[in-house]
């Protein structure tokens, strides 16, 4: 658990996201340098002040991508450091920009991810690990156990499961960067190709390709860059925890449900906020069940009654408890690299209220939750 | 035709099944208890996953758990040398740990959270040069079926 103190206050200056999709004619290197370019733009920040960069990707497309992907901005001598922590491996980079700032040791920081996923079941373990043959590295079939076992102890029904595709693929539409824009009925996501029972398709994310970018800085320092904080959002907390003993024994795939609270508690003790003060979430849903059990984990309803919030509207847009306000993975899709600093792109455009169609009326708190294999997970929170 | 059927079988992951017979028709799964805190980890282990204690012994665990949850894969991941669909659950062991695998002999009507499952070893093989391996299955505890049962890939 972190037990360093933030030191000076972080603030997101700028943010930018490549449109998530399939890119094949596009290499991961200036799939992700275009998220910077996008970013540094939103700002109007030199490349030359940036000092230094994490890159979070997890598919192996070659060595030092990350320093592939900025060489073409000029060669700079900063550190640039490619982080690989599973579908959190974005958000951890943006963790560690967060604490290189906050700590003192620079000004100015970029964290960006980019990924391509390969289609089919996403699997863990390398391709000669045992669990190839134990059936058991299979991340929807994951999710399905923890879905069958959640319907069985809370009396969800499908429908209720069903309504949470339906919701991201509503926010999508009006999302022109998401993969998967066309809106569906809950009878629609039901009769979907079953992957692993009871998950059918459409309550799977896709495997996406798309990159992020965000530049962050230290509130002291904006004026030393010619920067004004008109546009700045403040980084309230970054957490970032790995998995708890829980009981299971480890075997790796029985994940925790609620792996997620750890890094909510250390996020809401550094803030000062609680869940009641939260006027948007981003969680990471790369299964229906998936947002539920956050949504529970961050403590935003009981456990148990996501799927009664979600049935009653509540988070949708225009619900009390706006959650996945751009399409979240299911309808953005799923770049483990960008994910998590899409989410922050999410939150800071609506906490500067240019989120457009789907900006969340008077939004001055969000939350960001991302989560990995090896139990990683991430919770940030924002606000202007 | 094949030749690997005369050559030794070997334990799918020798950390977490010893093999208690040469033909591979008996074994047992591994685990270990920390004598500080008396937790159970599934698998060797060198220190306790609940307290970080180094003082662990060997635990061979139980050979029948409740199935805590279950799910009938369709889209099996790359690698997977058997059928599908196939069934996986997620077996709480009476020692505490949950061991994933996938469920043999059980038609979809019996499946149910709560069942009581047995342990069940199966032959694989994948590929004529490889050693056949014997992976751990669970199968419904009421399925008269005898332990050891080979699958023909």
């Amino acid at each position: 658990m972190n037990r360093f103190t933030p030191g000076r206050e972080v603030v997101v200056v700028g943010v930018g996201l490549h449109p998530f999709g399939r890119f094949r004619d596009k290499d991961l290197a200036t799939l992700a340098r275009d998220a910077v370019l996008e970013s540094l733009k939103d700002c109007d920040v030199q490349w030359r002040d940036i000092q230094v960069a994490y890159f979070g990707h997890v598919y192996y497309h070659g060595m030092s991508v990350g320093e592939t992907a900025l060489a073409s901005l000029g060669l700079t001598g900063i550190p640039i450091i490619n982080v690989e922590n599973a579908c959190s491996s974005g958000s951890t980079a943006f963790w560690q920009a967060y604490w290189g700032i906050t700590s003192g040791m620079y000004d100015l920081a970029l964290a960006f991810g980019a990924e391509k996923v390969p289609g089919g079941p996403v699997t863990v373990t390398a391709a000669d690990s045992p669990e190839r043959f134990i059936g058991g590295d299979h991340m929807m079939a994951g999710y399905a156990l923890r879905m069958r076992r959640y319907m069985s102890e809370t009396g969800a029904p499908a429908s209720a499961l069903a309504q949470v595709t339906v919701k991201a693929r509503q926010n999508a539409s009006l999302n022109p960067y998401a993969h998967r824009k066309e809106t569906y009925t809950v009878e629609d996501v039901l009769s979907s190709r079953p992957i692993a029972d009871p998950l059918t398709l459409y309550q799977c994310c896709p495997t996406s390709e798309g990159s992020a970018a965000a530049v962050l800085c230290a509130r002291d320092a904006l004026g030393s860059y010619g920067l004004d904080d008109s546009r700045a959002v403040t980084v309230a907390a970054a957490a970032l925890t790995s998995g708890n003993y829980n009981g299971r024994g480890s075997d790796h795939s029985a994940f925790s449900p609620y792996r997620t609270e750890p890094a909510a508690i250390a996020a809401y003790e550094m803030s000062g906020l609680g869940p009641e003060d939260v006027d948007l979430v981003q969680v990471h849903d790369a299964a229906t069940i998936g947002e539920l059990q956050q949504i529970e984990a961050l403590q935003l309803t009981p456990k148990g009654e996501a799927w009664k919030a979600t049935a009653e509207g509540r988070t949708a847009l225009g619900g009390d408890l706006p959650v996945n306000t751009d399409g979240g993975l299911l309808a953005m899709g799923h770049p483990f690299g960008a994910t998590g600093i899409r989410m922050v792109h999410e939150t800071v455009t609506q906490l500067r209220g240019e989120a457009g169609p789907r900006q969340v009326a008077n939004a001055r708190v969000g939350l960001a939750q991302c989560s990995g294999a090896g139990d990683v997970t991430t919770v940030q929170l924002f606000k202007r | 035709m094949s030749t690997h059927r005369n050559l030794a079988p070997v334990s799918v992951d020798p950390a977490r099944l010893r093999l208690d017979a040469a033909d591979g028709s008996a074994g047992t799964l591994l685990g270990m208890r920390c004598l500080d805190c008396s937790a159970y980890v599934f698998g060797l282990a060198v220190f306790c996953q609940a307290c970080t204690s180094s003082r662990l012994e060997p635990a061979d665990l139980s050979r029948s758990g409740i199935l805590y949850s279950y799910t009938i894969v369709r889209v099996p991941p790359s690698g997977w040398p058997g059928a599908a669909p196939y069934v996986l659950g997620e077996v709480e062991l009476p020692e505490g740990p949950h061991v994933l695998a996938e469920v043999i002999g059980a038609d979809e009507e019996d499946l149910q959270i709560g069942i009581d499952v047995k342990l069940a070893l199966q032959k694989v093989t994948s590929g004529e040069s490889e050693k056949p391996r014997i992976v751990y299955k669970w199968t419904p505890a009421n399925c008269g079926q005898s332990e050891m049962r080979e699958a023909h890939n």
